[in-house]
């Protein structure tokens, strides 16, 4: 199993070369308010791609390349030129036009090109898991180049993405959207378009909430790059599943993570100013939900109540409790069935895998009752589980007033209990405070 | 509506792919006009339909289709320009493989082909079973014409019966041998030709590999030796560099219908390409 984990190797490099970079840009971008701009080029640069494959290149050749770095340049140029400084119209939405016409383009293009789903497919999804270590010396040599040229005019480049004036402004911006396309071009080639994105905002936001100066975010965001690029490609390896969506979900998870600590930090800084009191528009909306939840078993018990299986799966008396004797017998024996099915399918699938390998002989016949055997074994497991799946359904039949109509009662009395708590001490001390003004 | 006043004489049809067409061709000959309503460079699966073949659709008085989920897109298609007059679905002509997807199983993983594996002509021995039920749906349409269809299928199965031993002689000495696919368009020609597919390197079509399904398939692959990955045209170029450096195995491109690719320009030249490429890479003459 050592080589799947080798296999992660240069796509971890190249998460930090992208972290690096994108950490940074994720910064102007953020505080120019552009943030669809990376979609945009990236958008930009598969319809110079698209062309460049209309035109007779392979999607690995030089050409298609410079195809897309010519197209990004004149984007980088729409970019710079429609920039209004207090006009009408807000810069996202000339990008967000630019996104919707290069992608209708690229479609039309595509059409004509061999195979143009399959390209503009791999683009979007890439395959940060196929990165070479050569791939990742192109692309870190390139944003060191282009991390000097930022280092060297940062004093126009970070003015005018702060919103101040600088001479020479379109200039300095299309200098700037034209690295960035650069950079954007580069790395939706090597990781798609949508972990390209997730590298380049998350990183930033997380920066922005925790920090002010511009020094400081991009330590934070250079941090929290690595961090989710570890735990995605570890995730990725450990649960079997996609590299790039999984770093990208993680980077969700991430967020989610950061924004409820700093929610429950606020809330427990409002607990010690006003006391408990601050707890209570939480209550309300917990209640709120728990009335929602028991309204919805009550109305719809056959229909999926995730919550209700994860309390089942924790505590089983939850379900236990609404079978007859005979039911519960029942469900415990499908249960041990299952358990014992999975295991010996597990070992007999293996068993099939090292013959279909050619590491055990197996004559032809006995292949072919092991076959059969696994298919019927399989079907026997589906039937166990139909059984458990509607001694559920009767189970929640009798979950539903049992369980719906209190909770929903429940969670209506202590949302509004909540609200109540929540709202009068506010106007109690709301209504001496203008008579103390007016004594003043 | 009005009728026209001369039936035409040919017959037109609608096939779903090249492969068909050409197969409707064959029978058919001069007494049919058939045309393909998708083109084989492109995903046959994520089809986005033109007008242009709207009308053919509508236009045609006989659709001959693959079936099962292989065209998820012409329920689309039907709905807008109304069920053809006669419809001929292939699928069941011929024995499927792949159609045992357990069902309701905890660890299923999506499938696109959850019926059985629609690529059954890639076997050339199916377009015997296919040509047959061409023929009985071209002659129901035309039956003073059955004469002239027998005669053309029996010409076009003559010309596969003496090129298909020559093919078998060529793939024969690699009876067995193990090869490693990108996606489950393969097991039809596998049969055939006595190759063994020991796993798909993409088991969804365009979702990557994950880190550890990759590394297992390497390992296997080094351990069994497997020298030879089937692609298809558009296949993950990066992935299959990776997989060939990792595991010593080259990729051969072969072309899964008629005009995917450049040489395969009918349907007796694309095992023609496909069983000299594919002998060529096992190491054959």
């Amino acid at each position: 199993m050592s080589l799947g984990l080798e296999l992660l190797g240069p796509p971890f490099l190249a998460c930090l070369v992208l972290t690096g970079i994108h950490a940074y840009l994720g910064l102007h971008v953020l505080a120019r308010g552009v943030i669809f701009v990376d979609l945009a080029l990236a958008q930009v640069a598969a319809l110079g791609m698209a062309t460049a494959l209309l035109a007779g290149y392979a999607p690995h050749h030089d050409a298609t390349y410079y195809y897309a770095l010519a197209f990004t340049a004149a984007g980088a140029a729409v970019f710079a030129l429609t920039r209004e400084r207090r006009g009408a119209v807000p810069q996202e939405a000339i990008i967000g036009i630019v996104y919707a016409v290069t992608a209708a383009l690229a479609v039309l293009v595509l059409d004509r090109v061999p195979q143009g789903g399959e390209h503009i497919k791999q683009l979007l999804v890439g395959s940060i898991l196929s990165v070479t270590v050569d791939d990742v010396g192109r692309i870190a040599g390139l944003y060191t180049l282009i991390g000097l040229v930022h280092w060297l005019g940062r004093r126009p480049l970070l003015a005018l993405s702060l919103g101040g004036e600088v001479r020479g402004a379109a200039l300095w911006d299309f200098a700037f959207y034209f690295t960035f396309g650069l950079v954007v071009t580069s790395s939706v080639r090597v990781a798609g378009v949508l972990l390209v994105f997730s590298y380049l905002i998350v990183p930033a936001v997380v920066g922005a909430w925790l920090a002010d100066t511009i020094g400081r975010r991009l330590a934070i965001g250079w941090t929290v790059g690595t961090l989710v690029s570890v735990a995605g490609l570890g995730a990725s390896y450990a649960l079997d599943l996609p590299t790039g969506a999984t770093i990208v979900a993680v980077f969700g998870a991430g967020l989610v993570l950061v924004a409820g600590a700093l929610g429950v930090a606020r809330l427990g800084a409002r607990v010690r100013r006003e006391g408990a009191r601050a707890l209570a528009r939480v209550g309300a909306a917990a209640g709120a939900l728990a009335c929602l939840a028991g309204v919805a078993l009550a109305a719809f018990p056959q229909a999926d109540h995730w919550w209700l299986d994860a309390v089942e799966q924790l505590a089983p008396a939850v379900q236990l409790a609404f079978l007859t004797p005979y039911e519960r017998g029942v469900v415990a024996d499908s249960r041990a069935a299952l358990v014992r099915a999975q295991a010996e399918l597990a070992r007999l699938r293996a068993l099939q895998a090292d013959v279909e390998w050619g590491r055990r002989e197996m004559d032809p016949a006995m292949q072919e009752r092991l076959r059969q055997f696994l298919v019927s074994r399989d079907e026997i497991a589906a039937g166990d589980r139909l059984v458990l799946r509607t001694l559920k359904g009767r189970a929640r039949e009798r979950q539903r007033w049992a369980l719906g109509l209190p909770l929903a009662a429940a969670g209506a009395g202590g949302a509004l209990l909540a609200w109540r708590a929540a709202r009068r001490p506010a106007r109690a001390a709301a209504r001496p405070a203008p008579a103390g003004a007016r004594a003043r | 509506m009005l009728l026209p006043l001369v039936v035409a004489a040919t017959i037109s049809v609608a096939a779903t792919t090249t492969d068909l067409r050409d197969l409707v061709a064959a029978v058919g000959g001069d007494r049919v006009r058939v045309e393909s309503l998708t083109d084989p460079r492109q995903d046959p699966h994520a089809r986005e339909i033109h007008p242009r073949q709207l009308a053919r659709l509508r236009e045609a008085e006989l659709l001959v289709r693959i079936g099962l989920d292989h065209e998820p897109w012409l329920a689309r298609a039907v709905r807008t320009v109304g069920p053809p007059a006669h419809d001929l679905d292939l699928s069941r002509a011929v024995r499927l493989l792949g159609t045992e997807t357990p069902r309701l199983r905890a660890d299923a993983r999506p499938h696109v082909h959850a019926f059985g594996n629609t690529h059954y002509w890639l076997d050339p021995e199916n377009a015997r079973p296919i040509t047959a039920r061409i023929l009985e749906a071209l002659a129901a349409l035309r039956p003073a014409d059955r004469p002239v269809f027998e005669a053309n299928r029996a010409r076009f199965l003559a010309e596969l019966d003496a090129r298909l031993p020559r093919w078998r002689a060529r793939l024969a000495p690699f009876r067995g041998t193990r090869v490693v696919a990108v996606h489950d368009t393969w097991p039809y020609f596998a049969e055939r030709f006595g190759l063994r597919i020991v796993a798909t390197v993409e088991e969804t079509p365009g979702v990557p590999p994950s880190p550890a399904y990759l590394g297992a398939l390497i390992e296997r692959m080094r351990q069994a030796g497997v020298r030879v990955v089937l692609a298809e045209p558009g296949a993950p170029a990066a992935l299959l560099r990776r997989l060939g450096e990792a595991a010593g195995a080259r990729a051969v491109t072969l072309a899964p219908s008629v005009g995917s690719d450049p040489e395969a320009t009918d349907y007796l030249t694309l095992f023609e390409v496909n069983v000299a490429r594919l002998a060529r890479a096992l190491g054959g003459p």
